[in-house]
């Protein structure tokens, strides 16, 4: 299989008998939460992480330390993942241009003098230090939380492109999708983030 | 001359966004380029309009830091692997040897 290959180092060395179970232990949660983030559900996730450990057999590798053997796995989970989106996209449209769209507007004063102005309870707040809430594990908590009442396409184009670096260009091929689209569900998944964010991070003055 | 005006009302709009146009416009400059006179009125909006430069610091401090937060925001999914997905992994696995 073509996916394999990444599995596939240049000195194969197989792996003790007693590896795959600590391989699962090890990095199987992380593996988890890794996939549920980007696929949003439990089986997929799960078989995901079961053909991330299989195609990782099949490469039969070892690493010098845990954390070089963590990114090896994930590399692999990364591009099952990407196959899974090449498919899905086939089937499902990953455009979304419904989320966010009647909030977004309705920040805006709509019409006569103003127009297109933040109306003025609606704009944004000072974040008081910013930059230190973002130093915080349990900020990232609300951040995560924030991303999860996206949508799920937005939220996969979302990741796809802030969490995991992807160009729009790659983001585009990976989900075909057009780049305007993209743009416009970027714009609302951000405006809708950071407002969640003020509400429930920032407005606490952490 | 019709052309000529319509030349003049499109590049003033580029060099007067409203607020709206602005955010759209500071969002969309993380993904792709934009021409120089939308990216001029940009900055001219930006000079006399603290909410809309407020939200583009905010934008960009998310922006930057996400993606430098991978592990973090991996490791805060509340949801663990079940013990049944656990064991059926190893079994599978193991057959696969």
């Amino acid at each position: 299989m073509e996916a394999d290959s990444e599995a596939r180092q240049e000195k194969p060395i197989s792996p003790a008998l007693s590896d795959p179970e600590r391989w699962v232990e090890d990095h199987g949660d992380y593996l988890f939460k890794f996939a549920l983030l980007r696929l949003r559900d439990q089986g997929k996730a799960e078989d995901a992480v079961q053909e991330t450990f299989l195609a990782a057999l099949r490469g039969g590798t070892s690493f010098a330390g845990k954390s070089a053997e963590k990114s090896w796995l994930v590399g692999i989970l990364k591009n099952k993942i990407f196959d899974y989106y090449r498919k899905a996209s086939r089937e499902t449209t990953f455009t979304d241009l419904q989320f966010y769209d009647e909030e977004e507007q309705e920040r805006f004063v709509s019409n006569g003098i103003g127009q297109g102005g933040w109306i003025h309870e609606l704009g944004p707040r000072e974040w008081q230090r910013a930059g230190e809430s973002l130093d915080q594990e349990q900020f990232w908590h609300a951040y995560r939380n924030c991303t999860g009442k996206l949508p799920e396409k937005v939220a996969t184009v979302f990741n796809l492109r802030e969490v995991d670096g992807l160009t729009g260009k790659e983001v585009c091929e990976l989900l075909n999708i057009t780049e305007s689209n993209l743009w416009v569900m970027l714009h609302r998944a951000r405006m809708a983030l950071r407002q969640c964010l003020e509400a429930n991070w920032f407005a606490n003055n952490r | 001359m019709k052309f000529w005006l319509n030349k003049i009302k499109s590049a003033w709009a580029a060099l007067s966004p409203n607020c709206r146009e602005a955010v759209r416009a500071q969002s969309e400059l993380l993904d792709h380029p934009l021409p120089l006179i939308n990216r001029i009125g940009l900055r001219i909006h930006l000079l006399f309009c603290v909410w809309c430069r407020r939200y583009g610091k905010q934008l960009h401090l998310l922006h930057d830091q996400a993606c430098k937060h991978e592990e973090t925001l991996t490791v805060a999914t509340p949801q663990k692997l079940s013990s049944e997905a656990r064991e059926r992994i190893k079994r599978k696995m193991q057959e696969n040897k």
